[in-house]
């Protein structure tokens, strides 16, 4: 069964030097640890960690600094954009009321918060849409859309493509389990099901996949 | 990057082998309720998890970014009014105050600086007020009714509360809920009522020392009733609360003068609506 999602073309041939080229800035980037500073401009954390003392504004600044980004998350799983309006409002308001709980030591503010997105788009998702539906409006997309559907900020742009470059780094078949794992809302064994492999293949290839996209990301426990 | 076609793989379901699935939201409630217990007993496997966040992270970036409606930052902050924070994790626990102090004082003074008001009435006088606290800690709450049935408590063996606890969970209506506890550690509670009664799981709480206690508290719209007390081995504690649990009741957990209070001294560590 092939499925169509995961990376495009170019990037899936994307040359070994290439790739290492890609693996080595993100290193760079992530012992760094925040993003370069264009400007004197709050980094995420500062302005999550403001947030959490009930500053709005900070709060605003957070939102306008991320919205495309988590919506673009929401909209990719749950495709009705009334339902995905709806979750990613929902998303926005847990933020804020956590945000006391975010701890800067254990994670990114982005992370933190695509972790709230992804649960709660793949809750709406599962609750709304049989496994069925799920399979066939995955295999009608492919996430590479156009980035600039949308006037975007360097920032998210080259967060866009940094993904990319990382996805590519998988092999096609972790790559295929992953996806179906984080863009379809699917569990593991739904995903062997539709993939016709047995359940341990998909249990290794996604705890394969995510160790190397790790590892790629310079992320390391 | 082998590919063992190890099919099925009957037998128990080793938790750390869903570390990487449960990031992704790969797996099902009742696998999720055995990773979250894993959690809240081992910090190599938070720490795991978080760096399996991070990469997921980056394939949240991997979907085209799309802009929402304008509409949506409007109408999202017309509901903060009515959207309570949940209270900052305390770097220590809180000390106790004498309950007469609490009730008189002023609400900014229980509060840190630079705390929003709707944090401030959110801990006002909680424990007489537990719908606002509730609403403020239901966001962090993970409900997932019935998952705990049939697997297998870890913590210390032989400890008598354990069975008790394990009996509640046995129940057929039995529901759970874990909430990482301020200061530091998660505490779930597992409630049943059939039985009437509820019980705490504790994993990694701070040590209070010899001179407070952690102390559990059912709460109804007349104020908080004494539920017991308990001090934790190594952070972990299985305890079955004292009188009848109802549903609807709010448990809460307080950090407390050694021997306990008749009334909470300090803001809730944890409180569950159920």
């Amino acid at each position: 069964m092939t499925v169509a999602l995961a990376v495009p073309a170019p990037l899936r041939a994307a040359s070994a030097t290439r790739r290492r080229a890609a693996r080595s800035a993100m290193l760079e980037r992530v012992d760094d640890a925040t993003p370069p500073p264009a400007t004197s401009d709050p980094t995420l954390e500062d302005l999550l960690v403001a947030a959490a003392t009930g500053d709005r504004a900070a709060f605003g600044e957070l939102y306008d600094r991320t919205a495309t980004r988590v919506f673009g998350l929401v909209r990719r799983l749950v495709v009705d954009p009334a339902q995905a309006e709806e979750v990613t409002q929902d998303v926005y308001l847990e933020v804020w009321q956590t945000a006391p709980r975010f701890d800067p030591t254990r994670g990114s503010a982005i992370s933190w918060m695509f972790t709230l997105a992804h649960r709660r788009a793949v809750d709406r998702v599962r609750s709304a849409q049989s496994a069925r539906d799920r399979d066939l409006r995955i295999g009608m997309r492919d996430i590479d859309v156009p980035v600039d559907t949308v006037a975007e900020s360097a920032e998210v742009r080259i967060e866009h493509e940094r993904a990319h470059e990382a996805l590519a780094g998988l092999s096609e078949q972790q790559r295929e389990c992953v996806a179906l794992a984080y863009y379809g809302g699917l569990t593991q064994a739904e995903i062997a099901e539709r993939l016709g492999v047995p359940l341990g293949t998909v249990k290794t290839r996604l705890r394969d996949g995510m160790i190397r996209l790790r590892r790629l990301l310079g992320v390391t426990a | 990057m082998t590919e063992p076609g190890s099919a099925g793989r009957p037998g128990p379901v080793d938790p750390d082998d869903l570390l990487a699935a449960y990031a992704l939201d790969a797996v099902t409630d009742a696998e999720r309720a055995l990773v979250e217990r894993r959690l809240a007993e081992s910090p190599e496997a938070r720490a795991e998890v978080e760096a399996y966040r991070e990469a997921a992270g980056r394939l949240a970036d991997a979907a085209p970014p799309v802009a929402p409606p304008p509409s949506l930052k409007s109408s999202l902050f017309a509901r903060l009014d009515e959207a309570p924070q949940v209270a900052p994790l305390a770097p220590e626990a809180p000390a106790p105050v004498p309950a007469s102090t609490l009730a008189e004082a002023a609400p900014a003074e229980a509060a840190p600086d630079g705390a929003g008001p709707a944090e401030r009435a959110a801990r006002r006088r909680w424990f007489q007020r537990p719908v606002a606290i509730v609403a403020a800690a239901a966001a962090a709450v993970l409900l997932i009714a019935g998952a705990i049935v049939g697997l297998n408590w870890g913590g210390p063996a032989g400890w008598g509360a354990q069975r008790d606890v394990q009996a509640i969970a046995a129940a057929p209506d039995a529901q759970t809920a874990t909430l990482p506890a301020e200061g530091g550690g998660d505490i779930t509670l597992v409630w049943s009522e059939q039985l009437g009664r509820s019980a705490v799981q504790a994993a990694d709480l701070p040590d209070v020392g010899d001179d407070r206690t952690y102390e559990l508290w059912y709460i109804d719209a007349s104020g908080a009733t004494p539920a017991g007390t308990f001090d934790p081995a190594r952070g972990a504690a299985f305890v079955v609360l004292d009188g009848e649990f109802e549903p609807g009741l709010v448990v809460g957990v307080t950090v407390e003068p050694a021997g306990g209070s008749d009334a909470p001294t300090t803001d809730p560590i944890a409180a569950f609506e159920t």
